[in-house]
């Protein structure tokens, strides 16, 4: 946790403001900088954290600083953040470098993608921990052991097996479609949701599914992964994908961490972490197995958000986190785009590509556009309100626009005919009439923003997506239901607020004009 | 020179042409009336005094010089203008509305208030109006509000746009006695635009008789009425007085 959460969490609201000084962002992103920790980053997976967690504790038993930044949302996150710097490591699969990353043609060899990511964008793969997180045919152990089955060649002869695989595998040419063609299957298996897949194999409803092969979950419904003897599915290997320039003994120590981990036991770890073992006595349990940590460190105890029962403090920071997102995005917003709405308003027709502009802006889904800034601003608190900043801009351009268009033509007229200067019509005549539709406008755009920043964790921002982004990753309903319960009131206090704030501003009469 | 004079005045929307090189020299601290059938241009006529419209082709001189486009709010600061439906602004009180134009040009308070003061006792409204907003007026108060406002800075000119036209018989004729007293107490050269030929005869001194983008006549009341320049003069008075 970022000590200047604690320092705003000791803060009354009031004094909220005055925290939320640029410079404040400042230190937040270049806080690793001045003490150079080791920062860890990871996808928000369990298998990612658990990677990462191991990786951050073996770092540390050799003493070396580390921050943990997990939680990160996804591949092109990760990526881009590594790229930027703003990360040190993250785990990593070959198979998904291979594709997502490098997107090469066909099958390439380990060596050219290492030789590739060195040349394009200076990182570097470690030694693969050993096992590899790859798409597999899942079965329940009665059935394999009743009809003597090994590989997925071992199918063909049982055309009444029933398949059922989640949506993306079933459409894809590296999932179902093309395993069909290789392995000459014929079954017409069924679409659902992958969550339902064990449990319907479990209750004997379904005899096969598509499974990630290092699925903490398999372990739960007892279910063994068919051998892929013509080898279909590409190889995932996971390893720590590191920028290349990080210290030599750095790479040596998680080079320790090579060939350690089997499917079986990644399979196992992500089962604990599942079931509700916290993340750091899972991997200090795992690195003790294997006789890897010295002791010679006293181990740090991480405060990360895989807290059990409910942590008030802690979401109280991330509420505070996530309305200083909100806000500052919220403020910037109003001082472009009231302007810029007047801007329009006053061009007239030659303007309408900004509004155009905006309305694109909008349609963009949240977590590329915070995938987007990351490049220019990093992750953390920055690129989080840079994204916010550009959805609040058109609610507020756009009401502000439309409500100035929308003013009675005699007003004008008179405001012109009795001698006013464009400005002194702007200020004393056309935005106090526009205002409570611009009002609502910035209403829109706060609310908006509220719900937009519970995906600011997913770039490290915090804030009460925290909660939201490790109970997804966890399955853990109630620790999702901490973030979004209180992103939900607090939305509901935002319009609360704008409606007192509406009353006080707005004449009644105006009011009643601007809601009928 | 008269404050206001038109030389080859010409006005076209398009291709429809509003007025057609109307020349003309406006008698200065009388009320000149504009009246005429509906799209005869009257608005149009009005609006190039005070620079909403730009003429197509002439000049349009107020003040003894041409209209400077580029200092327009300067010149409409000393014009006064008044229009149908009263055009005061909803979000502002009646003090407000009355004042806005003193405060912007930097008067100072007290006279701000001495001004509002006597604008509103001479059109009769009480002082406690002065904190209330024009949703609360009925239409003959606001339309005496919008008087106010008009005469606030003293200018020596005053343009009426159809200003009493959506009022109630007995409100107009209060208020066009009040009109009459106004200019008696502060004479200044005003221009009228109204389709009521009765009104136009009660208030103004002088009449312009517009057809379609041309003067018919222009001159006293009496004369017109008693000396019809051609037919469509007489006929329009002879329609219009009917009723």
């Amino acid at each position: 946790m970022q000590p200047s959460k604690i320092r705003a969490c000791a803060l009354p609201l009031l004094a909220l403001l005055v925290t939320l000084s640029p410079c404040h962002l400042v230190n937040l992103s270049t806080y690793a900088g001045a003490l150079s920790p080791i920062v860890i980053g990871c996808k928000q997976d369990v298998e990612g954290q658990v990677l990462a967690e191991i990786m951050a504790q073996l770092l540390e038993d050799r003493g070396f600083a580390v921050e943990r930044r997990y939680s990160l949302g996804g591949t092109l996150i990760c990526f881009e953040a590594l790229k930027r710097r703003s990360i040190d490591i993250y785990p990593e699969y070959s198979g998904t470098v291979e594709q997502a990353i490098l997107q090469l043609p066909g099958r390439v060899s380990h060596a050219q993608m290492r030789e590739e990511l060195g040349r394009r964008f200076r990182l570097e793969m470690l030694d693969f921990f050993g096992f590899s997180n790859t798409y597999a045919l899942a079965m329940s152990r009665g059935t394999v052991e009743r009809l003597g089955l090994k590989r997925i060649s071992d199918l063909t002869p049982h055309p009444e097996l029933r398949f059922g695989f989640s949506n993306e595998f079933l459409n894809r040419d590296d999932g179902w479609v093309g395993l069909a063609k290789v392995y000459g299957l014929s079954a017409r298996p069924v679409g659902m949701e992958h969550a339902l897949t064990y449990a319907a194999i479990h209750e004997r409803k379904l005899d096969i599914t598509d499974a990630y092969s290092t699925d903490g979950d398999l372990k739960k419904f007892d279910l063994v992964l068919l051998e892929d003897d013509r080898h279909f599915f590409p190889a995932y290997l996971a390893m720590p994908l590191v920028r290349a320039e990080l210290d030599d003994s750095v790479k040596r120590v998680l080079e320790e961490l090579a060939g350690k981990m089997t499917q079986d036991e990644m399979q196992r770890l992500n089962q604990s972490v599942q079931e509700k073992k916290s993340l750091h006595d899972v991997a200090a349990q795992f690195l003790r197995s294997k006789g890897l940590l010295t002791g010679l460190q006293p181990s740090s105890r991480p405060e990360t958000a895989v807290e059990r029962s409910i942590d008030w403090p802690f979401l109280f920071r991330c509420a505070l986190t996530h309305l200083k997102l909100t806000i500052l995005a919220l403020l910037a917003g109003m001082v472009v785009a009231i302007p810029l709405g007047a801007l329009v308003h006053r061009l007239g027709p030659v303007s309408r590509p900004i509004l155009y502009v905006a309305g694109v802006l909008q349609t963009i889904p949240s977590i590329a556009l915070l995938a987007f800034m990351i490049p220019i601003f990093g992750i953390g608190a920055k690129p989080a309100v840079a994204a916010l900043f550009l959805y609040s801009l058109l609610p507020i351009l756009n009401n502000t626009a439309t409500a100035l268009l929308s003013i009675d033509p005699v007003l004008r007229k008179v405001s012109i005919g009795m001698g006013l200067t464009p400005w002194q019509r702007l200020r004393y005549i056309e935005l106090p009439l526009a205002a409570p539709t611009i009002l609502a406008g910035i209403k829109t755009a706060a609310v908006i923003n509220i719900g937009t920043a519970t995906l600011a964790a997913f770039i490290g921002a915090g804030g009460l997506g925290e909660p939201i982004v490790t109970g997804l990753a966890l399955n853990d309903p109630g620790l999702i239901l901490q973030g979004a319960v209180p992103a939900a009131l607090l939305a509901v206090v935002t319009e609360l607020v704008f409606e007192l704030l509406q009353r006080v501003v707005v004449p009644r009469h105006l009011l009643q004009k601007a809601t009928e | 020179m008269p404050d206001i004079v038109f030389q080859g005045v010409s006005k076209s929307y398009g291709k429809e042409a509003a007025l057609q090189d109307v020349t003309v020299a406006f008698a200065d601290g009388v009320t000149t009336a504009v009246v005429g059938p509906s799209g005869s241009g009257k608005s149009t006529l009005l609006q190039l005094i005070n620079g909403l419209v730009r003429p197509t082709a002439g000049t349009v001189q107020v003040f003894g010089k041409p209209i400077d486009y580029s200092r327009l709010p300067h010149l409409r600061g000393q014009i006064g203008y008044a229009v149908q439906g009263t055009g005061l602004f909803p979000h502002l009180t009646v003090e407000k509305n009355i004042t806005l134009l003193a405060r912007l040009v930097g008067w100072n308070a007290e006279r701000i208030r001495r001004r509002a003061q006597e604008l509103m006792e001479r059109v009769g409204l009480p002082w406690t109006f002065a904190s209330r907003y024009p949703h609360q007026l009925s239409g003959g108060q606001q339309q005496r509000v919008g008087l106010c406002r008009a005469m606030m800075l003293q200018p020596k000119l005053f343009l009426l746009d159809e200003p009493f036209g959506a009022l109630d018989p007995i409100t107009r004729n209060e208020i066009q006695e009040e009109f009459l007293r106004l200019q008696q107490s502060e004479p200044r050269t005003i221009v009228l635009v109204t389709h009521d030929l009765r009104e136009a005869l009660r208030l103004a001194q002088r009449l312009i008789i517009l057809e379609r983008g041309r003067i018919a006549q222009h001159g006293p009341g009496e004369e017109i009425v008693n000396e019809p320049a051609n037919e469509f003069v007489r006929h329009f008075f002879q329609t219009r007085l009917k009723a």
